[in-house]
């Protein structure tokens, strides 16, 4: 290099790299893990602290009035930002860049606790305040990773099932809700004879709700340890279990089972067709139901949907907690704002929990704080059925692949269900590699 | 990959007297000035760049903290999984796909819209217009026009007077046909500016010359206008197929990589690993992307500067 500039401009080019090339930006200086937290009273002065809580577009309004009574309790500032969709994927880069917030709104399994890596960034949360006051079993249900709690349930966790139409289910006759898998076979068999489409899933954009389908028929395996063995690499998604799950997905689709648009139905359309009646039901997730709140009131909704567990042997929900459902908080080196944000969640969870039950207008977690009357009766059956529920792959087992995608696949086509299987085996195996778990 | 096509498409600029020019260039325009820029190109391009090199070979994830060495595992894991291929497979055919529509659209309008009478002038802005659009906002317009109940559907219906219900992004085959047809809907408009500025500079003489030959319009075209067009179409060619190469955000709006994969190119497979946590597994292909749209620029631009030498 003749030029003295250039040689002067790729030396200090290499230097940079070297110095930085091998390490995490996201890892920063956090140290030792914090052992047994402090927490602060929930009304202890925060003037001049500011907070920052990052929400995805469907939960930013979740904290509004929960923040509000906070900041006029303590004087601290709390700004709420949005990060745009896909929220988990956003929030995962800009963490693995080094951007974290103080809360994050956050999906408590295991799996995602894991992919924030949730050792090095986020604050351990046991012996918080507020756990002494959740319902029944309600405390140890999820937010756990390797025995430290991470992340503050604040909403009930979804659950899913069967989402339907009880004016169908009446024009066709159908008295009582089915009570296993065969028998709600059995009714979506008679709802066709009848000219009824009887189940509305969607194959468009992203298809995410196809999962549930293999998830449901999974109940039983999952009470019985699946994930577990899953986890350890003794079962497979292309051995019996899962794979007849699948296959059964496929014989209900090729059976003629689904909305005829099935390959090209989107989210959109699953609700306003259960709400009009033009399908019976629908396996589903909460925020199915959020999406069905935005189309009708509540005296609508309870007039016209309801909702029932479903498992191969009974009715056994899945639960699978999602984003919306609960708070982490990360790490960030500051020591007053970590307190400060430990103190704005014993506040969300304590004093100011009766007040945010009722301006969500959602069913509360503790014995002492009431239910608000106006809680749709769907969502009610969808909180007890809580009670022995199961946990969804997503709950219980290491990562997350894509099922979901891959059985999008099967809907187009392109994949068959041993295809859906090997490919979801092969995602699942990278991953739990990558977590460092044994047996990969 | 803007900054290479930029440089390899300019024209060489005039060289300066060699007579005196070290000292009277180090006076006029000291190396130094060029620090801010060289900086943020650092910054932005050759750092990146260098970093998707070194990430690919370790095993970054957002599971944990520390990052190691991993030789060849992430290569060796994303053959064997078949991911690679098919991605890029996909990628190339919707390359390919957009460069043929965007040029055939361009080349078509700049002729129909060649006079400089005020109703061209107008129509030439509005068909620039989707160019400056978000890609965003194109792709999720063209996503509700698409649908089996969308617009486009509702025209064809009301013409064929019966219902009709195709599904333009459902089907496995033709989908990505119709995305690289939006792409090149978008970007059209560059294109059709590039050709009318080519257009512009055939000397008059020699379409007159030609005329007065007795050469009609189309003669004119294929043996004159077309051939004199050679720079404005290695410019056209090159950006519209690399610059589809790295396609994403179109595609994202309108299938996200549906349906059953079909559209899912390089880019979209890199967002969606990253997105799981898989960084070194997004790196790797994000470096294999880098590769094929280096690998296939050079040839591909000097295959069209060769066409333009019989200028």
């Amino acid at each position: 290099m003749k030029n003295p500039f250039l040689t002067v401009v790729a030396a200090a080019t290499l230097a940079a790299v070297t110095l930085t090339a091998c390490s995490d930006p996201g890892a920063g200086d956090a140290g030792e893990p914090a052992t047994a937290s402090d927490w602060p009273a929930q009304d202890a002065d925060l003037n001049g602290i500011t907070l920052t809580v990052w929400a995805a577009q469907n939960s930013n309004k979740v904290p509004e009035s929960v923040v509000s009574a906070f900041e006029s309790s303590t004087g601290a500032t709390v700004d709420v930002v949005t990060i745009p969709d896909p929220y988990e994927q956003s929030v995962q880069t800009k963490v693995a860049t080094g951007d974290k917030p103080d809360l994050a709104f956050w999906q408590p399994t295991a799996s995602q606790l894991t992919a924030l890596n949730a050792r090095t960034n986020l604050q351990p949360l046991d012996g918080a305040p507020w756990l002494d006051s959740y319902s029944g079993d309600l405390r140890g249900i999820t937010g756990i990773l390797d025995e430290t709690r991470y992340a503050a349930l604040i909403t009930t966790p979804a659950v899913e099932g069967v989402y339907y139409n009880k004016q169908v289910f009446e024009q066709a006759g159908i008295t009582e809700t089915p009570a296993n898998w065969d028998e709600f076979l059995a009714v979506a068999r008679k709802l066709k004879g009848e000219n009824v489409t009887p189940f509305f899933d969607f194959g468009a954009g992203t298809p995410w709700a196809t999962q549930w389908w293999v998830q449901v028929q999974l109940a039983d395996a999952a009470k019985d340890g699946l994930w577990e063995r899953v986890n350890q690499n003794q079962e497979k998604f292309t051995d019996p279990t899962i794979q007849k799950a699948i296959d059964s997905y496929q014989g209900l689709i090729e059976e003629g089972l689904f909305n005829q648009n099935l390959k090209t139905a989107t989210f959109e359309d699953q609700g306003a067709a259960l709400l009009a009646g033009e399908a019976a039901m629908a396996i589903q997730v909460n925020s199915f139901f959020g999406q069905l709140q935005s189309l009708a009131d509540t005296d609508e909704l309870n007039e016209k949907i309801g909702f029932f567990p479903i498992s191969p042997s009974g009715n056994v929900g899945t639960f699978i907690p999602d984003q919306s459902n609960a708070l982490v908080a990360f790490r960030t080196g500051d020591a007053e704002r970590e307190a400060a944000a430990r103190q704005l969640l014993s506040f969300w969870l304590g004093d100011g929990y009766a007040g945010f039950v009722e301006a969500q207008s959602t069913v509360s977690l503790q014995d002492a704080v009431p239910t608000p009357a106006g809680v749709p009766q769907a969502l009610l059956d969808v909180h007890a059925s809580l009670g022995d529920a199961v946990g969804s792959m997503q709950a219980l087992a290491v990562a997350n692949p894509d099922l979901y995608l891959n059985l999008g696949d099967l809907i187009q086509g392109t994949k068959t269900s041993q295809e859906v299987a090997e490919a979801t085996q092969a995602q699942f195996a990278e991953l739990a590699k990558a977590i460092g778990t044994e047996g990969f | 990959m803007a900054v290479v096509i930029d440089r390899a498409l300019a024209p060489p600029s005039p060289s300066r007297p060699r007579t005196s020019s070290g000292q009277r260039a180090a006076h006029d325009h000291p190396l130094w000035f060029l620090i801010p820029a060289l900086a943020v190109l650092t910054v932005f391009f050759v750092l990146p760049t260098v970093f998707n090199f070194v990430y690919a070979f370790t095993d970054w994830s957002s599971f944990k903290s520390s990052i190691s060495f991993a030789g060849l595992e992430n290569f060796r894991s994303l053959l064997s999984n078949g991911s690679l291929a098919d991605a890029l497979v996909v990628t190339m055919v919707y390359a390919a796909l957009v460069a043929v529509f965007q040029n055939l659209f361009g080349l078509v309008l700049a002729l129909l819209l060649e006079r400089d009478t005020a109703v061209n002038r107008a129509v030439r802005v509005a068909f620039f217009v989707p160019v400056v659009m978000s890609a965003l906002a194109v792709g999720y317009i063209f996503q509700a026009l698409l649908k089996p109940e969308g617009a486009l559907n509702q025209i064809l219906g009301f013409l064929a007077g019966r219902t009709v219900e195709i599904a333009w992004l459902g089907s496995t085959t033709w989908t990505i046909v119709v995305v690289a047809l939006v792409h090149a809907w978008k970007w059209m408009g560059l294109s059709m500016l590039i050709y009318l500025a080519g257009l512009k500079t055939i000397n008059s003489e020699v379409i007159e010359a030609a005329r007065i030959d007795g050469a009609g319009w189309w003669k004119t075209f294929l043996a004159i206008r077309f051939p004199l067009l050679a720079p404005a179409i290695t410019f056209n060619v090159a950006t519209a197929l690399l610059g589809s190469m790295n396609g994403f955000d179109i595609v994202q709006a309108t299938t996200a990589g549906g349906p059953g994969g079909s559209t899912e190119l390089l880019n979209i497979w890199v967002f969606r690993t990253f997105g799981q946590g898989l960084f070194a597994q997004a790196t790797t292909m994000s470096l294999v992307l880098f590769v094929a749209v280096t690998v296939l620029a050079f040839p591909v631009i000097r295959t069209l500067r060769r066409r333009e030498d019989v200028l």
